[in-house]
């Protein structure tokens, strides 16, 4: 059965864009528009996989990954974000609030800035499916 | 000090006094010129302007104090100090009040001496450093005010090309988005990629020509297309274009307008471009993270206001800026929308605002929301 891959970005084009790619490589792709949304899609939907973006209105992608990373059912989930954000400066954001809250968080599986290269998102869409 | 400081006029009647007095200051490194009355001091100091001059007080023919006078008056900056004889107290004190810088009393002390021309020379040196300063610094802002404009020019130019870079790769991804979905639909003959594909294409199109039209708009000094029409017509496009935008956020987007405004001249293309742009910037501050407790809102509004055409009115309850945003949202390339914003809308917004000859204001306060007047002048 085709695996199911959350996509999660404000941007139409974006999540078209990479909802075609997933499709057409025989993926089962589903969309929300912001953080929120997509937590509560990731609950619901329990995908095998999740591509999302950083900076989104309403919720923003680090309070979705940090919601993913601390819910005991969703850990798992490999993350890939893809990310106008230099990986630097996610990785720095990562890092500042694992010190301020006291926890650790993982690094997501894969961290690809925008505007994502098709081959290079399949890439690490297969390594996270192995 | 100066070899032209070095300069004492030194005027006495009494031979032997131009004589000891002529070799004590030699010897402390002066070069000394001797006249034995005013008259001839004064013609000596045309043409040698010393800047000390040692005078006795009591002269044949023009008086001491008089010759101080003249000095004074000619050459202001020239230090003179008195010779007094012991009875001349009344005279040393009025020489002062003409500016004299000290008097020493005879007979002559050379410590004294040394010490009244310690002053002279000390009140040169200051007159001449502050003098210097002042011209100097003249031209020190000159240069330093020319520097920094370079800078700031080059600096202007590397934000600039930043920020299009930015805003071009921007579009490039969604170009190359759309190319790979309508391929796709291409590909495996799917109707769904191939609109899908096709919308993006011309969506990212529309977004170039909107980015090459703001960035000539903003370069291109012109004059608005003046018309004749309805102010409430620009308002009203833009309502009906950002309705879907609004909806699709959840934000409500409210308006209210003065139907009884009469016609007004004004660049309708141009106004309608400005209060799409605040509306845009409304329903962004609505949906930013910090406002998802309340329910985003956006209202329009249009008004009469004395000695104007009318009052556009844009006003929302989203995150609001402070202070040092607003101070500036009107400056090139500032932009609080990360990757989607180019920092170009208010710039336009305000130049379009300035070429009608009106008023662009904004209120806003910090996680309360923001409002924006922009009022056009009546014109004949």
């Amino acid at each position: 059965m085709a695996k199911k891959i959350l996509v999660v970005d404000d941007e139409l084009d974006m999540r078209i864009f990479i909802s075609t790619l997933l499709e057409t490589n025989g993926y089962k792709p589903f969309s929300a528009v912001n953080g929120k949304e997509g937590l509560a899609l990731a609950r619901k939907g329990r995908p095998s996989l999740v591509i999302m973006d950083v900076m989104m209105p309403r919720e923003s992608g680090i309070t979705m990954y940090r919601g993913l990373k601390t819910d005991p059912d969703l850990r798992d989930i490999p993350v890939i974000m893809v990310s106008a954000l230099s990986k630097k400066t996610f990785f720095h954001s990562q890092k500042v609030l694992d010190d301020y809250k006291g926890e650790k968080i993982p690094e997501p599986a894969a961290y690809i800035e925008k505007p994502p290269e098709a081959e290079e998102l399949l890439n690490a869409v297969r390594i996270c499916l192995k | 000090m100066k070899t032209k400081n070095r300069q004492i006029l030194l005027v006495d009647d009494e031979e032997g006094i131009r004589k000891v007095l002529g070799i004590s200051l030699a010897d402390s490194g002066y070069h000394v010129v001797t006249a034995a009355n005013g008259e001839k001091a004064l013609a000596l100091f045309k043409n040698m302007d010393s800047p000390i001059v040692l005078t006795a007080i009591k002269l044949p023919g023009m008086a001491g104090i008089q010759l101080l006078r003249k000095i004074k008056k000619d050459s202001p900056d020239t230090e003179v100090i008195m010779i007094t004889g012991r009875g001349d107290m009344e005279l040393a004190i009025q020489s002062l009040k003409f500016g004299a810088v000290d008097f020493i009393t005879k007979p002559l002390n050379d410590d004294v001496l040394q010490i009244a021309l310690k002053r002279a020379k000390e009140k040169i040196f200051y007159r001449e450093t502050v003098r210097d300063y002042t011209e100097n610094l003249e031209q020190l802002v000159y240069e330093k005010t020319k520097k920094l404009l370079q800078t700031e020019r080059l600096a202007a130019v590397a934000q600039t090309v930043s920020a299009m870079a930015h805003a071009i790769k921007n579009i490039t991804g969604g170009l190359t988005g759309g190319a790979f979905v309508l391929e796709k639909g291409l590909e495996l003959e799917n109707k769904k990629y191939l609109d899908q594909g096709w919308d993006m294409l011309k969506r990212n199109v529309e977004r170039v020509k909107q980015l090459a039209l703001d960035l000539l708009n903003y370069t291109k000094e012109r004059e608005p297309d003046y018309q004749l029409c309805d102010p409430n017509q620009p308002i009203q496009e833009v309502y009906q274009l950002m309705l879907p935008y609004a909806t699709e956020y959840s934000v409500a987007l409210e308006v209210d307008l003065d139907t009884k405004l009469p016609d007004a001249w004004f660049d309708p293309e141009r106004i309608n471009r400005c209060l799409l742009n605040l509306v845009t910037n409304a329903i962004d501050a609505c949906t930013d993270i910090s406002c998802n407790h309340r329910q985003g809102k956006v209202s329009l509004r249009s008004l009469r206001r004395k000695n104007f055409a009318v009052e556009y009115e844009i006003c929302d309850n989203g995150c609001g800026m402070d202070e040092e945003t607003k101070a500036k949202i009107f400056q090139q390339f500032f932009s609080t929308k990360g990757s989607q914003g180019t920092g170009l809308g208010l710039m336009i917004t305000h130049k379009i605002v300035d070429e009608h000859r009106g008023v662009i204001e904004c209120s806003s306060e910090l996680g309360k929301g923001t409002t924006f007047v922009i009022r056009l002048p009546v014109r004949e």
